[in-house]
């Protein structure tokens, strides 16, 4: 039998590696994928919660926040395209013209 | 060691071993295929968790489907490995890492601290939850309004992957 | 189950709108190619029939689709707030080279402006938190896509990337709060997880502040407070600016209403039982009293060096968000009504303020300050309007700035904030001085070159009208603007 609280650390741990590829990694769509990980570790919480507290609307809300991933994937994917068209790059540090 | 904590315990390292790989990878394609793994991970551990419906559309929505558009973009942008820039270890890295860890280790001591209160498994109540049927009927009544806004969610989303990702610049 | 449906879609009236305003803006651009006029006109339409029926909901008070969302006043304030503000920008984009430069692509255009104000109606009344993040989301991804629009401007694709970014970030750490708040409370309406927090003795505290902090995270961000702030000032300075004019004032005052819900909805004391553990355990107004101060006080400073008078106005708007953070920290109906107040004034002097800086940038081709040398002699009646819409936006009398201010600070003051009220005092000084800045240089300082005239439409100069005397009149005569703010600070469940 695991316990609640090791599905949670796992998350926690899963959810945090997808944090520090955001703030490492200066390849863009990278960083998506590491975005991508961080949803699905908020997933797993939920349907470890869900399954825990016997409550479906944990599972229901993974499977809109795996609608909302899908959305913003591929809003994501088409900017850098309309990016990679201009400057030939996806790398954030040459990207970002704009001051901080 | 019975099955559950088999399973649980194995996927959970590959899952952790997997993510690592994503964020430190050079090569997009192995980060993809990485995450690609990943996802599988999870998914197992749905199962584990009684959640079957959700695990099935883990694999078809994430690995199936967001997977592959990240992957058709990556070969369509031809990329190459990111350079020089990774290489070098930057102020900002260390930041960045030390922050996430530092917030990790917080998460982790609450996690801890709250351990005592967490619900125990009721097995059959699980099962129960899990099912497509129950999701099916909780989708189309309490969560029907939300399904609906969905729909439009992704409309606004393919028109605005279209303008944006369009050749023809007029 | 279809006639509940049904019974619930009457309530549902400006949203629906929308929606079939959405499609029928996406249809009209596929069959009439080539004339934009008409989906453009279509989308138009549809946001007044919106606006109207969301003013006609004045006064219910109740939820819609299983306590999804809900109508009440202060809802259907904020949805009046929205509505008038994509109907303006709607105007405005007219105008606007940027958008005209990209014609073929303006049914586009109108269609996301159309689902932006659905997703910031559906953050007006959202009540659960699935509800929340799917609003959210639909406002953020519409918004992600206009500020790129022009994209063949590099500024504009990385605008919209660093948007993107920033944005999927603080969806997923609100997510984490959400995942961690569920499963505290089982529940996933505001009303629900009020209830769970009352009846359980609270052995997780740690843990609902965590998750309560993440959440705010993500309502931070979509209202630009200090330390979530890093986007604006290059997505406005990026954007087309009818884009960014339309984000700072819409877009915050959907974060804003949210915010205030779930704050109030989650910590604040109910009938018959104590203040909730969330206040108990944890000072919220002190929290969100820091970050207030924060806000403002980067937003004034920063402001100080900028030569982009765009880049300027995304610096106030940032000071202005710190001003309205002020007045939650009251966690009182009155703070809540002051908000109400400054959003409507905020809404005229920077939507105008925003409108002069397109018109000026159309005629010289810049939106430097330096650009506006002399332009107080050359075109009085731009720079006279532009004048007035700066005094107002520093809050002195006798503009609609002064009111937004004065109850703002009242509210304050009546709870005993003073040294908050300090602080917001000083920084209404600060930002005398870079909003004089750009008065001295109009009126005082001569062009550097024989500068591009900048004239006027007869049709320009009316849409200038609609800005320019509601900021002067509600300065003097406010008293049907704040009967309507009072009416409306009453939540649905609360009280």
């Amino acid at each position: 039998m695991v316990p609640l609280s090791h599905y949670l650390f796992l998350s926690a741990v899963l959810f945090m590696t997808g944090a520090v590829g955001v703030l490492t990694r200066r390849n863009a769509i990278i960083v998506f994928m590491s975005i991508e990980l961080m949803l699905n570790s908020v997933n797993l919480t939920l349907v470890a919660f869900s399954s825990f507290l016997g409550n479906v609307t944990g599972q229901m809300l993974v499977f809109f926040v795996m609608t909302v991933a899908a959305a913003e994937a591929a809003v994501g994917l088409a900017i850098i395209i309309a990016i990679y068209r201009r400057k030939q790059t996806v790398n954030l540090d040459e990207i970002n013209l704009l001051k901080w | 060691m019975t099955l559950e904590q088999l399973m649980f315990y194995g996927l959970g390292a590959v899952g952790i071993g997997s993510g690592l790989l994503v964020v430190t990878r050079r090569n997009p394609v192995m980060s993809a295929l990485s995450l690609v793994l990943n996802f599988f991970c999870l998914a197992g551990l749905y199962l584990t968790l009684n959640a079957q419906f959700i695990a099935v559309i883990q694999i078809i929505v994430y690995a199936g489907a967001i997977m592959v558009l990240f992957l058709f973009v990556i070969m369509l942008l031809n990329l190459r490995d990111e350079r020089a820039l990774s290489d070098r270890l930057s102020a900002r890295k260390i930041i960045g890492a030390g922050l996430a860890f530092g917030l990790l280790l917080q998460v982790l001591y609450i996690l801890m601290s709250a351990a005592d209160g967490f619900p125990q498994k009721d097995e059959a109540l699980a099962v129960s939850t899990g099912t497509v049927e129950v999701i099916g009927v909780q989708l189309f009544t309490t969560f029907l309004f939300p399904f609906e806004i969905t729909s439009l969610l992704l409309t606004a989303a393919i028109v605005g992957a279209v303008l944006l990702a369009k050749k023809k610049l007029d | 189950m279809v006639e509940s449906v049904l019974q619930n879609l009457t309530y549902f009236v400006p949203e629906t709108a929308l929606v079939v305003t959405f499609c029928a803006v996406l249809l009209a651009d596929v069959i009439f190619k080539g004339r934009p006029r008409i989906p453009w006109t279509i989308g138009l339409l549809g946001l007044i029939v919106a606006g109207v029926t969301a003013f006609q909901q004045t006064g219910l008070n109740r939820p819609v689709f299983d306590l999804m969302i809900v109508v009440d006043p202060f809802a259907v304030f904020f949805k009046v707030i929205v509505a008038a503000t994509a109907i303006l920008i709607y105007l405005m984009s007219l105008w606007s080279d940027e958008v005209k430069a990209s014609a073929r692509r303006m049914g586009e255009y109108a269609a996301l402006l159309v689902s932006a104000t659905l997703g910031m109606f559906l953050m007006a009344g959202a009540t659960n938190l699935l509800m929340i993040v799917l609003a959210l989301e639909l406002t953020g991804l519409s918004s992600y896509v206009l500020s790129g629009y022009t994209k063949e401007a590099s500024d504009s694709s990385e605008a919209s990337l660093k948007y993107i970014l920033f944005g999927a970030v603080s969806t997923g750490i609100m997510l984490y709060g959400i995942s961690l708040l569920y499963g505290l409370t089982g529940a996933t309406d505001l009303i629900g997880i009020r209830l769970a927090l009352e009846g359980q003795a609270m052995t997780h505290t740690p843990m609902l502040l965590i998750s309560s902090i993440m959440i705010l995270a993500g309502f931070g961000y979509k209202i630009s407070a200090v330390p979530f702030h890093f986007w604006t000032p290059d997505v406005y300075e990026g954007a087309p600016i009818t884009v960014t004019a339309f984000l700072s004032v819409a877009s915050k005052a959907a974060g804003f209403a949210l915010m205030i819900r779930f704050l109030v909805s989650t910590a604040t004391p109910s009938l018959g039982v104590d203040v909730m553990a969330v206040v108990q355990t944890f000072e919220w107004p002190k929290l969100i009293a820091i970050m207030s101060v924060l806000t403002m006080t980067l937003g004034n400073i920063v402001a100080i060096w900028q030569n982009n008078l765009k880049r300027l106005l995304a610096y106030s708007s940032i000071a202005h968000a710190g001003t309205m953070l002020m007045a939650v920290t009251v966690f009182s109906q009155n703070g809540v009504a002051a908000v109400l107040i400054y959003f409507v004034v905020y809404l005229f002097m920077n939507l105008g303020a925003f409108y002069l800086v397109m018109l000026v940038a159309g005629a010289t081709g810049s939106e430097d300050i330096d650009s506006y040398k002399g332009l107080g002699h050359r075109a009085p009646l731009v720079g006279v309007s532009l004048v007035i819409f700066l005094i107002s936006l520093t809050g002195l009398p006798p503009t609609a700035g002064f009111i937004g201010k004065l109850y703002v600070f009242s509210a304050l003051l009546d709870a005993q904030w003073i040294w908050l009220a300090i602080v917001g005092a000083l920084n209404s000084v600060i930002s005398l001085y870079y909003y004089v800045r750009v008065i001295r240089n109009m009126y005082l300082r001569d062009p550097d070159s024989a500068p591009a005239p900048v004239v006027l439409t007869g049709a320009q100069t009316v849409l200038l009208m609609v800005f320019l005397v509601p900021t002067l009149v509600l300065g003097v005569y406010f008293a049907p603007l704040v009967d309507w703010a009072h009416a409306s600070v009453a939540l649905f469940g609360i009280r």
